[in-house]
């Protein structure tokens, strides 16, 4: 049976037109309107004689309404062309939990492989943001006063140190790149792991099409394993990706110093830990730097290069060259607790868990941040990324305590992976919900910490979570962590999933308005504490105008 | 033996009570409510010479349920499918062909199981599938409340119309419906039920839905010589309206539908205004469905409806324009996602005076029923029946 009639009707010049992303439609040359979509007669005067125009593209939204059933945030609409005919169709890849009637859109065809392309619409604020968010992407790569060039040298032999989950991540990314890697652990296991994990990984590429055979098995050549450190002596690129702990971290670098042939950059995976020590135990503190990868590092596109106080600008600009061979998105950060993603990340994740604490479930913080448009909520992250464990394994050194995670902890409530965390989930299914024992353990905690539990409006879980990280942001720049502001948006997009559409909370922040953020974080700070007191950045900025975006780094005043 | 097309007179009706049709074949609902209207008048299989059916009727048009139903002496027969308002159209059609001497007995037949099929929202029967717009379509997923709520959300931008006023067309609804034993919703709800139910499709919420449920109904419609030889009230089919309304290559008004033109044809037919109608059974497929009804037929200005159907203005016994007294889809019954036969029903308990005593309007000389099919705003069809007492 038919089930396409494209190739019917004479409406090849339709999808012509749509393939190129421009509308075309009907126009009655006795009526002079312009109609959609195509029919034998006009349907305004019954007139024969019709002629295909394109048309602008452009009109605004009539109405819509929010698809909740959609894996993809989309919105039905009826946009309303500036020729003056009403289409029903579909507004995406924008933020459809603000879009207001008549907000001014465009046609934004949806390609698809193998079929038609369908009709939609984006805000024309969304594709400012997109315009912005690719300049952001392509300034992040060029570092003022170290000339990325064709002198600059490319690695040639890497060592990885450290057979884990993510060991295996980078090994994979780098022999994509066709860079030889020497996978090395004091664990045979672990080698053997680490081996079938990238093998596997791989043929997942060959099964996609995205690998052929043979580049595959030139992958598998290029790597080679080894429990014994000397064996990075001929590598010119060494990647350490243990276990987060500095004694350990320390330990693994001396070596690696000791082995690692003269001029060869080592490198930390850390996410967190502070570079200028790590550095410290080395002869070669200038050609130490962070290659902090993203978990799984073969697959997310963020790479933060960590430079160190005595980083040479040699070892950044190969370590930033490094990043574009090897497909990622490269940015520079300065040493401060989290770099710029997990700074971010870490403020809102412990202001969520304070939210918990008042009354707040996961389930709600979740659906107000995926409403305002990031792809995943806090809680709902946690559960995936085991952000459970790892937060509690961080604190049994100091003995720091925290009674939820301590809780979920001990009723095994770990994550996706043990089935519950702060969700529960179904076997084979990723769709959390809400179980009684977690809502109980939130309800100890507050009655633990001596905590009324209330209700917290959807506004001011926003406000605290993403003003909170927008202050965090205007931190980054006064204190010159980031090279320049946008690059906080270009970490968050690539790393984090914050939509292209929506800028980055820099963007985000200068379209929302600097004073009204002032205002609304000093209210907070006077009800919940100083981690909302204003970064004097923006303080400044509130008072005399200007925009974070344009802010110069390493100067709040 | 011709008459006008205002002599023929409903003289049988019959609800399923069943909201649920586990183990039981939609043929065998169909067979159900035929037999209940045909015993309500005291008619027989035998006595029905005209017979109309939409596209629920499983099989192939009437071919198959006719003979299933046991309709041996048919002359006329009819399967217009224009969605919930089908069964409208089917009296339309019904009246004009007893006008005609076609036939003197029209049996009409409703009945679906979407539940017990586990079928969802669809229309039984109807397939899109080469649609000429099908190409055109946005790539989301399409159900009918996406369509509805853009009705809504632009009827609220334009006239200010509120959530608050919509869920009023709920709340009466809910009103009703504890009085029906059958109702798949019982409880009564007030406003803020409505505002707290979960969002379905901003700005329409759960309860600003219908119901989803087995069942179906059924109509018999007789020439007046027999109407006046049954000991049952008098029901006369005093005018009828059909209409279609589409998209016009994008030339359209989303706030008005096609209840327009088939409500003036209905009115104009049986001689009378939207004031003299004191009962309206009005589809129901979601509370601003309602309200843009009530404003197209006339029972208030276009933009007013908000107001309309506030404050209780809807329910029987509290305000002056009670609608739907059994509850409606809203929450008695939406058998097969088609509730235009249901619409029919208690228009016909109403106007015999038939209807629960604690709902039952006291001048029920004029009633109307009018259904939507289709989704609006896109292409819909309407119908309008006026009913008359006597």
């Amino acid at each position: 049976m038919e089930t396409s009639f494209s190739h019917l009707d004479g409406l090849e010049q339709f999808w012509d037109g749509a393939t190129e992303g421009k509308l075309t439609l009907r126009k009655c040359d006795d009526c002079d309107k312009l109609y959609f979509y195509p029919r034998q007669l006009c349907p305004m005067c019954g007139s024969a004689s019709t002629q295909w125009v394109v048309t602008s593209g452009r009109g605004s939204v009539y109405a819509h309404s929010i698809v909740r059933r959609s894996r993809r945030l989309a919105a039905t609409a009826i946009i309303e062309l500036e020729e003056g005919p009403r289409i029903p169709t579909a507004l995406v890849n924008c933020d459809v939990h603000q879009v207001q009637i008549g907000d001014t859109v465009e046609v934004s065809f949806q390609q698809k492989k193998d079929a038609l392309p369908s009709l939609a619409f984006t805000t024309t604020a969304a594709q400012e943001a997109r315009a912005y968010s690719e300049t952001a992407q392509t300034s992040s790569t060029s570092i003022p006063g170290i000339e990325p060039g064709d002198h600059t040298a490319d690695y040639t032999q890497a060592a990885v140190i450290g057979a884990g989950r993510m060991g295996a991540g980078i090994s994979t990314a780098l022999l994509l790149a066709d860079i030889p890697v020497i996978l090395i652990d004091q664990d045979p296991d672990a080698l053997n792991g680490a081996r079938e994990g990238i093998i596997s990984l791989l043929e997942v590429s060959v099964s996609k099409g995205k690998l052929t055979e043979q580049q595959a098995s030139q992958c598998l050549a290029n790597l080679n394993t080894d429990t014994q450190m000397q064996a990075i002596s001929g590598a010119d690129l060494v990647i350490e990706a243990v276990y987060e702990q500095m004694g350990l971290k320390k330990t693994i670098f001396a070596e690696m110093d000791k082995f690692a042939p003269k001029g060869a950059t080592l490198a930390t995976n850390t996410s967190t830990l502070d570079i200028d020590e790590i550095a410290a135990v080395t002869d070669r503190p200038g050609s130490v730097i962070g290659l902090h990868f993203f978990s799984p590092a073969h697959v997310m596109k963020l790479l933060e290069v960590v430079r160190g106080r005595e980083t040479k600008g040699e070892t950044i600009a190969r370590a930033m060259k490094l990043g574009t061979r090897i497909r990622k998105v490269p940015v520079l950060v300065g040493v401060c607790y989290g770099f710029v993603g997990n700074r971010l990340l870490l403020a809102r994740e412990k202001q969520a868990g304070k939210l918990l604490l008042e009354g707040a479930l996961p389930d709600q913080v979740d659906r107000v941040l995926r409403e305002f448009g990031l792809p995943m909520g806090t809680f709902e992250l946690q559960d995936m990324a085991g952000g459970i464990e790892l937060d509690y394994r961080s604190r049994q050194e100091s003995g720091e305590k925290d009674f939820v995670i301590d809780e979920l902890f001990a009723k095994g409530r770990l994550g996706q992976k043990t089935g519950k965390g702060y969700y529960s989930y179904e076997a084979n299914s990723r769709k959390p919900r809400l179980d009684n024992e977690a809502i109980s353990v939130f309800e100890a905690a507050s009655a633990h910490y001596g905590i009324q539990r209330r209700e917290i409006s959807d506004q001011e879980i926003q406000d605290r979570l993403i003003l909170l990280m927008v202050n965090e942001a205007a931190k980054l720049i006064e204190e010159g962590i980031v090279v320049r502001p946008s690059d906080i948006d270009v970490v968050w997009q690539f790393g984090y999933g914050w939509p292209n559409w929506k800028g980055g909370p820099v963007y985000w922040a200068d379209r929302f308005g600097l004073s009204e953020i002032h205002a609304r974080l000093s209210r907070l700070e006077l009800a919940c504490g100083d981690e909302f007191t204003p970064a004097a950045l923006l303080s400044r900025l509130a008072v005399e105008g200007g925009t974070l975006g344009s802010a110069t780094p390493g100067n709040s005043t | 033996m011709l008459g006008d097309s205002t002599s023929s007179y409903i003289v049988g009706a019959f609800e399923h009570p069943t909201r649920r049709a586990d183990g039981v074949s939609t043929a065998r609902l169909h067979a159900e409510v035929a037999q209940g209207a045909l015993a309500d008048c005291g008619l027989s299989l035998d006595d029905v010479d005209g017979y109309f059916c939409g596209s629920d009727a499983p099989g192939h048009g009437p071919l198959l349920i006719a003979e299933y139903i046991g309709l041996r002496n048919l002359k006329y027969i009819d399967s217009t499918e224009t969605g919930g308002s089908s069964y409208l159209l089917h009296v339309e059609h019904a009246v004009q062909a007893i006008a005609q001497g076609r036939c003197n007995v029209a049996l009409i037949t409703m009945a679906d199981r979407p539940i017990a099929g586990n079928a969802g929202h669809s229309i039984a029967g109807v397939d899109f599938s080469a649609s000429p717009d099908l190409p055109f379509m946005p790539p989301v997923p399409f159900a009918p409340v996406y369509g509805y709520a853009m009705v809504a959300k632009r009827h609220m931008h334009e006239f200010g119309t509120t959530s608050e006023q919509l869920a009023w067309v709920k709340v009466a609804a809910s009103h009703h419906a504890q009085h029906n034993e059958n109702a798949r919703l019982r409880q009564v709800v007030d406003v803020e039920d409505v505002l707290n139910s979960p969002m379905v499709a901003d700005p329409l919420h759960r309860l600003d839905c219908c119901v989803v449920t087995d069942g179906g109904g059924a109509i018999v419609i007789a020439r007046k010589e027999i109407a006046e030889s049954l000991n049952r009230p008098r029901v006369r089919v005093a005018g009828t309206g059909s209409a279609l309304h589409h998209n016009n290559g994008g030339w359209f008004d989303p706030l008005t539908s096609a209840g327009v033109a088939s409500g003036r044809t209905a009115f104009e037919e049986a001689g009378v205004t939207p004031r003299d109608i004191r009962y309206a059974s009005i589809y129901d497929s979601f509370t601003i469905t309602v309200l843009i009804q009530l404003e197209d037929l006339g029972f208030c200005d276009k933009g007013t409806g908000g107001r309309f159907v506030a404050d209780g203005n809807l329910i029987s016994g509290v305000g002056r324009m009670p609608i739907n007294t059994d509850g409606g889809g809203l929450c008695n019954n939406h058998p097969g996602n088609k509730g235009g036969m249901t619409k029919l029903l208690e228009a016909v308990r109403q106007c015999r005076g038939e209807a629960h005593p604690e709902v039952q309007v006291k001048n029920h000389d004029w009633v109307l029923a009018h259904g939507t099919g289709g989704i609006m705003p896109g292409a819909h069809a309407a119908g309008t029946v006026i009913l008359a007492a006597g």
